[in-house]
């Protein structure tokens, strides 16, 4: 292989709950210098119809999102690689992601109304239903808006989060199914952390990866910006044992979270595992 | 710490509510990046969930010098889990312990040992800057457990008072102290079993340099004790220490039975404090003060602290020496107690110095009758290395018998022949009474017999060592015995006699000894 390979497979635009547009960030995969990368915006597919126009020679794309689900026993991200965007399965299981939120943005309007008494022109609110994945950070920058909090944390701490909202979940063996009806790769996200804010180590995460490679799981996100050594080390272990893909991803969300494009940690590996590799040849990618 | 550091503290929880504002105030804190190093003082620090973890890996990634002090046991048990312990330098915080009211249970050189519950026991050290020390015993119980030692190794460090302890998991185990005490017809097993443990001990070989060697620090009691002694007696002190040779088996160095628990069925050493490599002499000094040297002028002290009497102390002493060395030949257990009494006297009188004791009566008196028994010791001490299989004696006739009493011993071990046994015992009897009368008249002199047997068919080898004038029995001529009694000359008989029972006799005179080898083949 002549060139090296500076792969980032997870980060998000503002068709989800990024910042930067589709357009600004192939613009920042190519000032980081990466080459390989996938966005995964969530439960939402636009950006892989507007990306592929936007690469040019010398980048490797591969669609992707990534699905919040959950079952009895916790929450899952699974990532979807690979697939295509139109088929009928990724758009069933990106619908039904879109409605369960909407279902819940909906809500909280509802609630801020009856609650507080803060209201918003009907303008605004089309606008936000319109948006690809509205959530939370776009209800609390309304809200510092029209003058209701003084900033977005706020908004969302004091207000926002004052009343919990059950949502409906998609669980994770009908995302995995559909993922790969559409001929997709599922990839666990973020495995150590759960959902985000959990650990899940040992056992735990062994149970976990059994019953979602029951499912169909094919790959884990082993390199990710929020881990440790250690916890890439125990992940590759578990992709090891499992014969799962290895990916590597950032999650960057531009000026959301405090994540560096293309900072998956993979820098810290002495060479490119071989179960990445073989990732991204099913992605299509030639390495020889 | 160096200028350029950042302290900041962290308060209660940190998870994914308020992980993006600790963020960015610990950021705000940080004014150029890059080079600074930050310490985090995670004293009041309760939880951290992942989110929180992230805010660290990500400061991580932009100052490479991060660490947090203060960290209690449940916060640090994240960090060790997510693999954080090996990123950052992570110190933990001291849980505090109070020992007000608990059982001593043990006291060594550096420290007590209390008992705080059923199942725990925290050493106490009495340096107000133990964690050096905590550590350095840490690593010796360690390497002792690698070497095969039964022993207990610290689990957790605490703050007790203004000092540092160890914690270790004793399961209601109950030291052989109080088992004497509590149990006095249980001293018999309890001679044989730290019997058993002693030679374990010495008989492990420890690599090089993990441990201190004890003869060093010998030597540099016997140089100190130079000012404090006879001229002559003080060289000869040093002369004799340093001629114990090198060795690099291990001794405990406090082996008493406080030392000592006895944990459901199983026996384990605790204190290891003061593991050292050295020849077992040493540890029998050591011994010898715990039972008998300590509690010469006050023999009430043992009780407080044993549990049990002085008598009860003198007769587990005596046991125990006559087992380790495998002998009841009195000759030979008072050989290597005096030995063991000359460095466990040094000892005493070079600590009380060195503590200040001359200066209470109780420490003068007990200087006084230190000293006094060091200098009668090292008049009639050659030599501080002992060996199983020799005796050294004055060589004086009223001393036949013990050496008869030893060599059959040694015979009796090796399943020798009665008659064998009878025939040898002519021969000693010829050989000792000659040194006695002879070799140092009219002066007194020591001699040193060894038994070896060894070799298939057996061959009982004895070894006479005197340090007498030069002599030479075998240069005598054969008596003619096919004279009478009285045509014959006077003496010459014995050692006749001696070649005849035995198949070889061989004699050299070297380095100012005269060596009388004797052989005989079973």
């Amino acid at each position: 292989m002549g060139i090296s390979l500076k792969i980032d497979l997870h980060m998000h635009t503002t068709v989800s709950d990024g910042t930067d547009t589709p357009e600004e960030i192939v613009a920042r995969v190519r000032e980081a210098g990466i080459n390989v990368f996938s966005v995964t915006d969530h439960d939402a597919v636009k950006a892989c119809r507007i990306i592929p126009a936007l690469v040019g020679e010398g980048l490797f794309y591969v669609t992707g999102a990534e699905f919040s689900t959950r079952d009895e026993a916790g929450k899952y991200h699974i990532l979807g690689y690979g697939f295509d965007p139109d088929s009928a399965p990724i758009r069933e299981l990106t619908e039904t992601g879109h409605g369960n939120r909407m279902k819940k943005v909906r809500a909280r309007l509802d609630f801020l109304k009856e609650e507080f008494g803060f209201v918003f022109p009907e303008n605004e609110i089309e606008k936000l239903l319109a948006q690809d994945n509205p959530g939370k950070p776009h209800i609390g920058n309304l809200m510092v808006k029209y003058g209701y909090a003084e900033t977005k944390r706020k908004a969302i701490e004091e207000y926002i989060n004052r009343r919990h909202f059950a949502s409906e979940y998609i669980r994770p063996e009908y995302a995995i199914e559909r993922i790969l009806a559409g001929g997709g790769v599922p990839v666990l996200a973020h495995p150590t952390y759960g959902d985000g804010d959990q650990l899940i180590l040992g056992e735990e995460m062994e149970g976990r990866l059994k019953k979602l490679a029951g499912f169909g799981l094919q790959g884990v996100e082993c390199f990710y910006s929020g881990f440790s050594p250690r916890m890439t080390r125990d992940m590759l272990a578990f992709a090891e044992r499992f014969g799962f893909y290895v990916t590597a991803g950032s999650d960057y969300h531009g000026a959301n979270k405090m994540v560096v494009l293309g900072d998956t940690g993979l820098d810290l590996a002495d060479e490119t595992p071989e179960r990445l590799k073989s990732f991204l040849e099913r992605c299509g990618l030639r390495l020889s | 710490m160096n200028a350029d550091t950042v302290k900041i503290k962290l308060f209660g929880r940190i998870d994914s509510n308020n992980a993006a504002e600790t963020e960015e105030k610990i950021f705000a804190q940080i004014p150029g990046a890059e080079t600074q190093s930050v310490v985090f003082d995670a004293s009041e620090l309760e939880y951290i969930s992942s989110a929180g973890l992230r805010v660290i890996l990500r400061l991580k990634k932009t100052c490479p010098d991060v660490s947090i002090t203060g960290v209690n046991s449940e916060v640090y048990e994240i960090l060790d889990m997510t693999g954080f312990t090996e990123m950052l330098t992570v110190e933990k915080a001291y849980r505090v312990v109070s020992v007000e009211g608990c059982e001593e249970i043990g006291r060594g050189a550096n420290g007590t040992i209390y008992r705080i519950d059923r199942d725990n026991v925290v050493k106490v050290y009495n340096n107000a800057d133990a964690l050096a020390d905590i550590q350095h015993e840490r690593e010796v119980a360690k390497l002792a457990l690698i070497l095969g030692i039964p022993t207990a190794i610290s689990y957790d460090v605490v703050k007790v008072g203004e000092t540092y302890g160890s914690v270790f998991e004793l399961l209601n185990a109950r030291s052989f102290s109080k088992i004497i005490a509590a149990e006095p017809e249980k001293l018999d097993w309890c001679v044989g079993e730290y019997v058993r443990m002693l030679k374990t001990i010495h008989g492990t070989v420890v690599p090089e340099g993990k441990l201190p060697d004890m003869r060093e620090t010998a030597i540099s009691w016997a140089r100190f004790m130079l000012d404090y002694l006879p001229e002559a007696a003080g060289k000869k002190l040093l002369a004799m220490v340093e001629a114990i040779p090198r060795d690099d088996h291990m001794i405990h160095g406090d082996y008493h039975t406080k030392n000592l628990e006895l944990q459901n069925d199983e026996v384990l050493i605790i204190d290891m404090d003061t593991l050292a490599v050295g020849n077992p002499i040493f540890e029998l000094a050591s011994m010898y003060n715990s039972y008998v040297g300590f509690y010469d002028v006050d023999r009430e002290a043992i009780k407080k602290f044993q549990g049990y009497d002085y008598d009860t102390a003198q007769a587990f002493w005596h046991k125990t020496l006559a087992a380790y060395l495998g002998t009841n030949c009195k000759a030979k257990l008072r050989e290597v107690e005096d030995k063991a009494a000359v460095i466990g006297y040094m000892r005493l009188v070079r600590r009380t110095i060195r503590r200040g004791g001359a200066e209470t009566e109780k420490g003068r008196a007990e200087l006084e009758c230190w000293r006094v028994k060091l200098l009668e010791l090292l008049d009639r001490t050659d030599s501080l290395v002992f060996s199983f299989n020799e005796l050294e004696i004055e060589a004086v006739p009223e001393n036949l018998d013990d050496v008869q009493a030893f060599v059959g011993e040694r015979l009796e071990a090796a399943e020798c022949p009665m008659k064998a046994q009878m025939q040898i015992s002519v021969a000693v009897e010829e050989i000792f009474v000659n040194i006695a009368s002879n070799a140092y008249a009219p002066d007194k002199g020591s001699a040193t017999v060894r038994v070896e047997v060894s070799g298939d068919p057996v061959t009982v080898t004895i070894t006479f060592v005197d340090r007498g004038v030069p002599y030479d029995p075998l240069a005598k001529e054969d008596p003619d015995v096919t004279l009478s009694a009285e045509e014959r000359g006077i003496g010459g008989l014995g050692i006749f006699m001696t070649k005849k029972i035995m198949d070889d006799v061989a004699y050299e005179y070297r380095d100012g000894k005269n060596i009388l080898t004797l052989k005989k083949n079973i």
